[in-house]
């Protein structure tokens, strides 16, 4: 049988990073909540919502004082309808595992029920909204997290939201040669069939043109 | 003698996929290394946002075609969170066997493709041999031989078929003495020693921090296991113990610790099958049929604007990801934006700075030591 962090333990952890969180930048204005899942086993995480120059300072602290060690994954979004203040948000999705100081020929197996304080694993959802903008960017992250490194590649490249202070920023998916500025997540780019549901309304593809019909003979 | 680049791929033998490293050696010695990815970039973020939900389970199939079935249940996890749907237990067992077949299909086919890389041709047709029967048991779920488009939001598609339990039973079985076949062939050989101990060396607080998880974690000494410490399904009801390696240096892990770590989670998810088809609601020789209470719940086609799902899932190779923003197009019918984590695309330039200093006729060993899959890396 796995032996699991209980819902109490992991509730009592959300609530301390949440409470240490919120003691240290009460004055910032930074909201912090705990927030459970509506799926599985319903664990609850920490999400917190930040403006791009408070997100260095909130990173150190959760890198040093709550000791989160895995940056998961980044994410942007383009909100070209939206709020001028949100027309672009970058979400973070943190983790802390336990793990630190494991040493040459031993083996840890942690026993959920034997964790406490900051080895319980606990997720971070962090947002960062931007203000609408041609050039959103947010600081970096890359040098306190080794993984934040091609997460932040990745989302310029897809999204073309900028991190100032990322060392060796290239693409990585999309071809090196696309042009300047092109980022396929965004939402003025359309696929081919966007609004159009051709596995209902034409499923044998009869209706497709192409797309110099009309100029050419 | 001076420095070069050499270019190994898009197709050389070591890369499993389509991608390219670029190495810098000095003599035979590596200096610096470059991972290129994105050869088989199709969009998949892209093309989910003119989806509905139900339609996207397909594309997260093709993620990865060597573990189809864990990719499209990490996705319905995330699913399952944005629009709130419950699962019956009878159908998070199932899951939980049809993941298990997929991990064990898919460490057979990283075992296989390895051996060669180390020289052992004899390995490769043996795992693959075994590998088939994994398949037709999925095949038998999902009715394909590796998109199986398996999993629902609430649910699953289709019952266990009678007599499925005790075919797997028989193939689980008999795969138990098969690892130990492996074991004689590979622990014994000379040639696998030399090529895989003391060479790839990566400690465990280095490779968390560089966002690398999963078997390759487990192997330098630490069980970080998403189903031991934060179990989604029913894990915490089947009888297993997590997968660690001790590490053999103070350097962390080599290669041989993460081959060891895989045999060892073969073993697990063996262990895992038996015990959990004796512990299935309803039995494991009934069949309901598709859309019963016991195998799917109802649940919303719509997601509202601003709800969110995220799921963390213990994919073959670490842990994977999916963050799913509500309220798209179809009045919600459609995601507004999906992202996917891939382990891979997080541990491929992480394993190519771990090279430096290595020969280069190290570089197979350390990177396939990783098991690195394309697919899922590239989206």
């Amino acid at each position: 049988m796995g032996t699991t962090i209980s819902k109490e333990q992991n509730s009592a952890a959300a609530k301390d990073a949440a409470d240490n969180l919120s003691a240290r930048f009460k004055d910032a204005g930074i909201t912090v909540e705990v927030v459970e899942h509506s799926a599985g086993k319903k664990y609850e995480f920490v999400r917190i919502s930040c403006s791009p120059d408070q997100w260095r300072a909130v990173a150190k602290h959760l890198k040093n004082e709550l000791g989160v060690n895995h940056c998961a994954m980044i994410t942007g979004t383009h909100y070209p309808s939206g709020d001028a203040d949100r027309g672009w948000e970058v979400a973070y999705h943190m983790h802390r595992w336990p793990i630190h100081n494991v040493e040459a020929h031993t083996m840890v197996v942690h026993k959920g029920e034997n964790l406490e304080g900051n080895d319980i694993p606990m997720e971070f959802e962090i947002f960062i909204p931007l203000a609408s903008s041609d050039s959103p960017s947010v600081p970096s992250v890359q040098d306190l997290w080794v993984g934040a490194d091609w997460n932040e590649k990745e989302t310029w490249d897809l999204v073309g939201i900028d991190f100032e202070g990322h060392e060796n920023m290239h693409r990585v998916l999309n071809p090196h040669d696309s042009p300047v500025g092109f980022h396929p997540l965004q939402r003025q780019h359309k696929i081919r069939y966007h609004d159009f549901n051709e596995m209902y309304d034409d499923p044998q593809g009869f209706g497709r043109k192409p797309a110099d019909e009309g100029r050419v003979k | 003698m001076a420095e070069m680049w050499i270019t190994m791929g898009p197709q050389h033998p070591m890369t499993h996929g389509l991608w390219t490293l670029r190495v810098k050696v000095d003599g035979e010695t590596v200096t610096d290394t470059e991972a290129e990815l994105g050869y088989i970039h199709r969009g998949v973020e892209k093309i989910c946002e003119s989806r509905e939900f139900v339609q996207i389970t397909p594309y997260c199939d093709r993620l990865c075609y060597v573990s189809a079935m864990t990719w499209a249940h990490s996705y319905i996890m995330a699913a399952e969170d944005l629009l709130e749907a419950e699962v019956p237990e009878r159908a998070e067992y199932i899951r939980l066997m049809a993941a298990e077949i997929q991990r064990l299909a898919s460490h057979l086919m990283w075992l296989g493709a390895f051996g060669p890389d180390i020289g052992n041709l004899t390995l490769m047709t043996w795992c693959l041999r075994d590998r088939e029967m994994f398949l037709d048991l999925l095949q038998e779920l999902g009715g394909s031989r590796m998109h199986y488009n398996y999993p629902r939001v609430g649910g699953v598609k289709r019952d266990i078929p009678i007599g499925w339990a005790n075919r797997m039973k028989a193939k689980v079985k008999l795969f138990e003495n098969r690892i130990k076949e492996y074991e004689m062939l590979l622990d014994e050989s000379t040639i696998w020693l030399v090529r895989l101990q003391g060479v790839g060396y990566a400690t465990a607080e280095d490779q968390i921090n560089a966002g690398v998880t999963g078997p390759n974690i487990r192997a330098a000494g630490v069980n970080t296991d998403v189903r031991w410490t934060n179990p989604y399904s029913v894990y915490d009801q089947v009888d297993w113990e997590p997968a660690v390696e001790k590490p053999t240096s103070i350097k962390g892990a080599d290669c041989y610790d993460r081959y060891r770590v895989r045999m060892e989670e073969m073993r697990q998810s063996c262990r895992m099958l038996l015990d959990a088809i004796e512990k299935i609601p309803g039995g494991a020789n009934t069949h309901y049929q598709p859309g019963d209470e016991m195998l799917i719940t109802k649940a919303p086609t719509r997601a509202p604007e601003g709800a969110t799902g995220f799921s963390t899932y213990e994919c073959t190779r670490g842990v994977s990801n999916f963050y799913i923003q509500g309220g798209g197009d179809g009045r919600g019918k459609h995601p507004y934006r999906v992202s996917i984590r891939s382990p891979m695309f997080i541990t491929i330039p992480y394993v190519a700075k771990t090279m430096i200093g290595y020969k280069v006729a190290d570089i197979p060993a350390i990177m396939g030591s990783f098991d690195p899959c394309i697919g899922e890396t590239d989206r």
